[in-house]
């Protein structure tokens, strides 16, 4: 790739041709301030805040517009773009609202920030401010035209990212506005991220408003998983109220770029939803009475060695889960194959119609650790079950135990009816989960485990990439991490010998012994992941 | 010079009846030129261009043929030819009479520069308003067709050129040039970032000249009688013949043909029959509404591009509009601040918010509500908008209104002091 040389406020800085003075300034810690500019959309050059001085020309130009050339002496610290920059930010500002405190982009609005290092206390205008009513767009955004600056983000990213022409610019000088097009509204799932990258309040999230200020919250790194991309996201976490309040798009240009699609985006709302299962509970006799941790963990334990040493292995069937964790899933295999030495192990497949845009694609497969869950060995031993024989073998009476690391409705696992007889028919069902299903509502035992927000750990992606979610909020009740309630019954099972304490422990052990996680280690992997090593992610190991 | 002394070039023909028709047209040489244009190679035709010291006449006076020079050769793309017929510029309505009363012209003009710069198809973009002259064009296209001048292999020189007349939808905008082709496109009429040119990437991407009515109308004539002919029309750097429409408070507005450079006063006074009712001249906006206005004691100047630059105001498009002493100046300023904050197309900063700020401004000053730090607010505005923009229609608007600000200060002080306006009652009320 040819370089160029060039010198920005007379840091002398190396970048790609082609690339614009916004992100050769990046390079040489130079801040080039925009609005309009987003590196994952088209350049429009609208806003004029990024104006830079360019030695030799005669006018200032646009940095986002302008590429940098080799030579080139670019200065952003004189007093013609410190004037001209103020000038842009006082024209931005003649009709936008005083409203901030009562906008929920205030606190990481862009022009409350630039205000702050570049705009003026007071106001040159004295007219009357030009209004318009707040309207609903679809897409779960509220449109506050007042505080639009018209940087046409949202247009370009429904445009260019999505394909889709359901937002536009209407009428023309100061009475140009954004608005839908015929009545429609928006539609596509990527229009989330508008409000993400909306530099005002302007497009505001139906989800978010008036829940929080961005200032009270942490914005805890993790990944979406509703699909097996792998989405980065931020849960942002209000930690007083131990409540993930939104999610938001989490940079990282291996995966999703800058997008995730609204179901994630919503995903905050599962986090919390109002039937969490938070206690352990035993169902005898068909009544179910909540008990403690240290009553089910061994009786549990010894109910299955029952089942093993009265009908063999092959009479319990474990229905595991491509949504639990790297670490999970091999303390699954480690637990239920190595130790029980059953062979009945195997996940279900989820799937959903893929939605392809043209810049994002939402994936088919809404297992997100499918690639972890094969690469650690979680599947039929031989001999062994899948899922919809494992049902089969449970509603004909050959498995009398089953075990469930994830509920679901019963569609899930092969046909419905015949699950419904093995549920009916089975002495033994324990269900670890999260929120309650057909499943837990049969369950002799039911464990209260985590969402993936609760909880650290590595999921591996499609791609083959390993990333790692972070525990965002304490969790519910006496509800526990997948990983502990797999290390408690393994230990007491006799399976497992060490009980580590977090999964970054689980996750350097699980790399020292699975040839696919060969070299990673939980702490390298940061905040952007790792490809799996050099086994195909995809070889079952084990 | 003399009114007598010159011979008319572009508006020889336009007082006969059926002016328009192509037997008129053919009558007084009409497509000599595109013949003996077919037989030279491109390269000669734009060196001709180049040799005349054509400069455009849509405002910006730039040179015609290195413009076309600017075109690659071998893109391995379509080129395109587009003619600016969007005059839509308060002040400005030369182009209208070509396209009214000699299409033929405008059409030899263009069939000539789409074979200098290698284009097999034109676009002559009219003014939305302007739908008379679009359906004239459109006659004069089809007689030419079936004439064999327009379409394939024209007069059996292998060359082929389509020309379709595309009108606007009324926005002043398009009149710029990367507007203009944005319109073309079926997009919104919104100047694109330059570079690139559209010399390189114009229409549907592909290299495309953008030529003002009355640029390629002078065209066929330097074709066929010379450039050194052309070249000694006019001054040095300004050559050639010159529309001048001309309007406001003079006894016989119109459009008048005189070589380039000719003074502004014999224009006025001469062509135009001066001031009526023996007034005396206020002010003049020389060349179109985004030209800062010259006071009546400023107009003894040449009319070309590099006086009018000297002057402190711009040649634009050579349409001098006359005000006498009983026009107001603050009055003037804001219907040109007005017509800039309606016709900009919103999509940068300082034009889009700068001259509505411009034009309430304005309107306070002249409705008497103004105060003395409101000048200096709107001087302050006009210097923020200029050269912050995309394209030029912000400084198009800053321009005037600091002209009319500085020039007629006094006049505007009066306003603040007299809390209303002292013209009430006056030509432009």
């Amino acid at each position: 790739m040819a370089t160029v040389k060039l010198k920005i406020d007379g840091r002398e800085v190396e970048v790609e041709k082609g690339t614009n003075l916004i992100e050769a300034g990046k390079k040489a810690g130079v801040f080039v301030p925009h609005f309009c500019y987003h590196p994952g959309l088209p350049v429009v050059g609208v806003c004029r805040i990024c104006l830079c001085a360019v030695e030799g020309r005669p006018k200032l130009v646009a940095g986002c517009a302008t590429p940098a050339e080799e030579g080139m002496s670019v200065v952003t610290r004189s007093a013609a773009v410190r004037e001209a920059r103020a000038a842009v930010m006082e024209f931005l500002l003649i009709h936008h609202p005083l409203d901030c405190p009562m906008c929920d982009k205030g606190g990481e609005c862009t022009l409350q920030d630039y205000t702050i290092a570049m705009g003026s206390a007071g106001t040159r205008f004295s007219f009357e401010k030009n209004t318009w009513p707040e309207e609903d767009v679809g897409g779960k955004l509220i449109l506050n035209k007042n505080r639009c600056i018209l940087c046409l983000r949202c247009v370009n990213l429904c445009k260019d990212v999505a394909g889709q022409d359901e937002i536009a610019v209407l009428s023309r000088a100061e009475e140009t506005y954004i608005g839908t097009v015929g009545g429609r509204m928006i539609e596509n799932e990527l229009a989330g991220n508008i409000a993400d990258i909306c530099p005002v309040g302007a497009l505001t999230s139906k989800d978010f408003r008036f829940r929080a200020r961005p200032w009270e919250l942490q914005n805890v790194k993790s990944v979406c998983t509703l699909c097996s991309k792998g989405c980065n996201t931020n849960l942002g976490t209000h930690p007083r109220r131990n409540e993930v309040v939104r999610v938001t798009a989490r940079e990282n240009m291996d995966v999703n770029q800058w997008w995730i699609c609204d179901r994630g985006r919503g995903q905050f709302t599962q986090f919390h939803a109002a039937d969490r299962l938070t206690a352990v509970t035993r169902r005898q006799n068909g009544a179910a009475q909540a008990t403690a941790w240290t009553e089910a963990i061994p009786a549990i334990a010894s109910a299955l060695q029952g089942v093993v040493s009265r009908h063999g292995a092959d009479a319990v069937g474990v229905i595991a889960s491509a949504e639990l964790t790297n670490e999970e899933c091999w303390l699954t295999r480690r637990v239920f194959r190595d130790g029980l030495g059953l062979a009945n192990v195997d996940y279900p497949a989820r799937t959903q119609p893929p939605v392809v845009y043209p810049k994002f694609t939402i994936e088919g497969d809404r297992n997100p650790n499918v690639k972890g869950a094969r690469a650690t060995g979680v599947a039929p031993g031989t001999g062994g079950r899948s899922v919809a024989d494992i049902m089969r073998a449970a509603a004909d009476g050959t498995i009398r135990a089953l075990v469930f690391l994830r509920g679901g409705p019963l569609d899930q696992f092969g046909d419905a009816a015949i699950a419904a007889r093995a549920l009916d028919r089975a002495e033994l069902i324990i269900v670890v989960d999260a929120t309650p299903s057909p499943v837990s509502a049969k369950a002799h035992w039911t464990l209260p485990g985590v969402s993936s927000a609760e909880k650290d750990g590595t999921l591996t992606n499609s791609a083959g990439r390993v990333q790692r979610i972070t525990k965002a909020f304490r969790r519910y009740g006496d509800a526990r991490e997948e990983w502990r309630i797999l290390q408690d019954l393994g230990r007491a099972l006799g399976a497992l010998s060490e009980t580590d304490p977090d999964p970054e422990r689980i996750f350097d052990r699980l790399a020292r012994a699975v040839p696919a996680f060969a070299g990673l280690s939980y702490a390298a992997l940061g905040d952007q992941g790792a490809p799996l090593a050099a086994a195909p992610a995809n070889v079952v190991v084990g | 010079m003399a009114i007598a002394t010159f011979e008319p070039v572009l508006t020889k023909t336009v007082q006969l009846p059926d002016s328009h028709t192509l037997g008129v047209y053919k009558k007084h040489g009409g497509y000599e030129a595109l013949e003996m244009a077919l037989r030279k190679s491109p390269d000669e035709i734009i060196d001709v261009v180049k040799r005349s010291g054509l400069r455009g006449r849509g405002g910006a006076g730039f040179p015609t043929g290195t413009k076309w020079g600017f075109v690659p050769k071998n893109p391995g793309k379509p080129k395109y030819m587009c003619v600016n017929a969007d005059e839509s510029e308060p002040g400005a309505f030369k182009d209208r009479l070509i396209c009214a009363k000699d299409p033929h012209q405008l059409l030899e003009g263009t069939l000539i520069g789409s074979y200098a710069i290698g284009a097999n198809r034109a676009y002559i973009y009219i003014r939305g308003e302007f739908a008379a002259e679009a359906a004239i064009m459109e006659r004069a296209i089809e007689e030419a067709r079936n004439a064999g001048y327009v379409g394939k292999n024209i007069l059996n020189s292998g060359f082929d050129c389509e020309v379709t007349v595309y009108l606007g939808a009324g926005a002043y905008i398009c009149g710029e040039e990367t507007g203009l082709i944005q319109s073309i496109e079926g997009k919104r009429g919104e100047p694109r970032l330059k570079p690139p040119f559209p010399a390189v990437v114009g229409l549907f991407g592909c290299p495309t000249v953008v030529n003002n009515v009355e640029t390629l109308a002078c065209v066929p004539h330097i074709v066929k009688r010379g450039w050194e002919w052309f070249a000694a029309i006019g001054t040095e750097r300004n050559t050639g013949p010159k529309l001048y429409g001309l309007s406001g408070h003079v006894a016989k507005p119109g459009v008048y043909e005189a070589p380039m450079g000719v003074s502004l006063r014999t224009l006025i006074d001469e062509y135009g029959g001066g001031v009526p009712n023996g007034r005396a001249v206020k002010a003049v906006i020389p060349g179109g509404a985004s030209c800062p206005v010259l006071r009546g004691d400023e107009i003894d100047l040449p009319m070309d591009f590099d006086s009018l630059t000297r002057a402190g105001s711009l040649f634009g498009t050579g349409t001098p509009v006359v005000m006498d002493d009983t026009a107001c100046m603050v009055r003037a300023a804001w219907i040109t601040a007005r017509f800039f904050a309606h016709e900009s197309c919103g999509q940068c900063t300082p034009c889009r918010e700068g001259c509505g700020w411009l034009q309430r401004i304005l309107w306070k000053i002249e409705t008497g509500k103004g105060v003395e730090r409101d000048l200096d607010i709107l001087l302050s505005v006009t210097d923020n908008i200029e050269g912050n923009t995309i394209c030029a229609l912000g400084d198009a608007a800053a321009w005037p209104a600091r002209g009319f600000a500085k020039k007629f200060k006094d006049e505007f002080l009066r306003h603040i002091r007299e809390k209303r306006c002292p013209f009430e009652g006056g030509s432009l009320h």
